[in-house]
């Protein structure tokens, strides 16, 4: 859990910001170029493997950024020991379903 | 407020020869009344739109697996997301997108020592309040007629 706080977490903070930024940059890049994508562009990109290995990068970026953030605002602003450990409890709860969850639906799809 | 505030500085000052005295200076938590400078704002602003961003993020994989299942769920989700019910929604997680973005680059670019000085970090941080709004109204209006 070590690589979960401290100098790590913050370092963890800027690198997945850094992916979230490429992917956000790819996906507007994507949309200026060749509008909303229809469901079978969708689709084909989500079943491929690199598709589906970018979505399962974006979303684990995702959820640990998540975790940072919230893990900060938690420390910052709660201050009652049971709520605060209530609070990064879920949160940590739901980042982790939110990833498994991700990968169920492209494991579905593969 | 601010008045209250300067008047019970100014009976602290007073109270112990013109030197502070810790205990009568006025606890002035009300968040409301204190005037945040722009770089605060924007440090309280990118923590906000974190937070919103946040409770966005566990519809996300029903969304992903939703928009996988089939041309008539892709289609259905695409409509509800431009229902009018939703909109207010689609501008909230926009407009947090865009200032967490942009906050966070500057953030980044602060960590890298560019743009730290005082005027250029306020100038910054100007930009971000501003540029995170027409941003958001901008892919709002596409968003409509995409």
């Amino acid at each position: 859990m070590r690589q979960f706080t401290g100098q790590r977490a913050w370092l963890m903070q800027r690198l997945s910001a850094l992916a979230l930024l490429a992917a956000a940059a790819a996906l507007a890049g994507f949309l200026l170029a060749a509008g909303p994508p229809d469901y079978h562009t969708w689709a084909a990109f989500a079943r491929h493997p690199l598709g589906g290995t970018l979505i399962l990068a974006v979303a684990a970026a995702l959820c640990l950024h998540g975790w940072v953030g919230a893990r900060d605002v938690a420390l910052d602003y709660i201050h009652r020991p049971w709520l605060r450990l209530a609070v990064l409890a879920l949160a940590a709860s739901a980042l982790g379903l939110v990833f498994l969850r991700v990968l169920l639906a492209l494991a579905r799809v593969f | 407020m601010a008045r209250a505030a300067a008047a019970s500085r100014r009976k602290a000052v007073s109270a112990v020869g013109g030197r502070l005295d810790p205990a009568r200076l006025p606890r002035f938590l009300n968040l409301f009344a204190i005037r945040f400078p722009v770089g605060a704002l924007v440090s309280i602003g990118h923590r906000i739109s974190g937070v919103c961003l946040l409770l966005f993020v566990p519809w996300a994989p029903d969304l992903l697996s939703r928009s996988l299942r089939g041309q008539a769920e892709y289609d259905a989700l695409a409509a509800a997301l431009r229902s009018p019910w939703a909109e207010p929604l689609v501008f909230v997680f926009l407009w947090a997108f865009c200032f967490h973005l942009l906050a966070g680059i500057r953030h980044l670019l602060m960590d890298a020592g560019l743009g730290a000085r005082l005027r250029t970090a306020r100038a910054s941080a100007r930009i971000v309040l501003a540029l995170a709004l027409l941003a958001a109204l901008a892919l709002l209006i596409a968003w409509r007629a995409a």
